[in-house]
């Protein structure tokens, strides 16, 4: 410590031990926050069509669509440290060998910030459950909008408490498909919901359907089993029943989608 | 002049402290940085946000710097002062040195 130098070099080294420390302690104080989690879910209507899924699918398939009611508090989720929160909803439905472990695909997801994550364009929006649209804020200057933008979204301009859900006959995100191209007459379907847990430092966290210290056991979050219906059981399929959720990720190729635009063909 | 200038700015780079000082400056870095990570937790927690932890930390650690770094005038209050001129050959018998427990001088 005799030089300015030694000095400069001393403190800096025993900063990094201190930050890393702090870090650490931060992380653990996760697993002291309590968490109650629950969630229930109910099927709306399933439905099963044989067609082209993606504009790039290559062949027909058998893809399903499925709505669903989801009524969640997730609110305890977010602690101090949580930085958001990707919550996603999966169809689970037993593969065609026995001997296979179930299938699993998909359906639904979102990405719930936390009130210290700056505003991203990915954030969810809860949609209004009276007008089924997202809620229109009020509207602000162009300054003050791109001003807000950096900033995270402040509670009151949230229809719910934040990590509350309330969606009503909920359209998918995406259809799903099988591997083996067939999904008609299965058996034994259940929605479940899943999430992780996106902290500001320490360890990325996982649905725990199991109690531990401090966090109970997720209650519900999974549907009653269903079966997917065979084609051609209802007579005529509206397309609007089969369009899916544009989350804010930018748009997605999808059927009902947009479509590249293609050269007109020469004939 | 232009050698007593470089000197000068040499000294003011290098930041000699004494002895005392870089004991002292040892203790104030662990208590300032330790104290600082403490109180940074204890912030956030309190007001359930981690940005102020993060700032508390850092403050924290930007005072250290500033208390530590600089040659302060509290960390040269006891400097090890020169033996005295060596004129004569007997001028420093009077004077026991030690070096390794032996006897020189």
């Amino acid at each position: 410590m005799h030089s300015a130098l030694v000095r400069l070099q001393n403190v800096f080294g025993f900063f990094t031990t201190v930050a890393f420390s702090v870090a650490a302690v931060i992380a653990l104080s996760s697993f002291i926050s309590p968490q109650t989690p629950n969630a229930s879910i109910q099927l709306r209507n399933v439905q099963v069509v044989k067609g082209r899924p993606h504009y790039y699918s290559y062949k027909k398939e058998e893809y399903a669509n499925i709505r669903f009611d989801l009524d969640a508090d997730f609110t305890t989720l977010f602690n101090w440290n949580t930085k958001q929160v990707f919550l996603y909803l999966k169809a689970v439905y037993p593969s065609s060998s026995a001997s296979e472990p179930a299938s699993e695909a998909i359906i639904w997801d979102a990405i719930l910030a936390s009130r210290t994550a700056p505003w991203h364009t990915n954030h969810y929006i809860h949609p209004d459950p009276k007008s089924g649209k997202k809620k229109v804020l009020p509207k602000k200057s162009k300054k003050a909008q791109a001003a807000s933008k950096t900033k995270p979204t402040p509670d009151d301009d949230l229809l719910f408490p934040r990590g509350e859900l309330h969606l009503n006959n909920q359209r998918p995100k995406y259809q799903i498909t099988d591997i083996t191209g067939k999904l008609q007459n299965k058996n034994n379907v259940t929605l479940e919901i899943g999430w992780n847990i996106q902290p500001w430092v320490g360890a990325l966290t996982w649905t725990n359907w199991q109690k531990l210290g401090a966090w109970e056991a997720l209650k519900g979050g999974r549907s009653e089993a269903f079966e997917f219906p065979e084609i051609g059981a209802k007579k005529k399929v509206d397309k609007k029943e089969l369009e899916t959720e544009k989350g804010g990720e930018g748009y997605r190729l999808e059927v009902g989608g947009e479509q590249p635009i293609r050269k007109p063909s020469k004939v | 002049m232009s050698d007593q200038l470089l000197e000068q700015v040499r000294d003011a780079v290098e930041g000699q402290i004494d002895f005392e000082g870089q004991r002292l400056a040892e203790m104030l870095t662990t208590v300032l940085l330790g104290a600082a990570g403490i109180i940074a937790f204890f912030v956030g927690y309190v007001t359930q946000d981690i940005r102020l932890s993060l700032y508390v930390g850092l403050a924290g650690t930007a005072l250290t710097f500033l208390v530590i770094v600089p040659p302060w005038p509290f960390y040269n209050k006891n400097p090890e002062g020169w033996l005295p001129a060596r004129n004569a050959t007997t001028a420093t018998s009077h004077l026991n040195i030690d070096v390794d427990g032996k006897k020189v001088g």
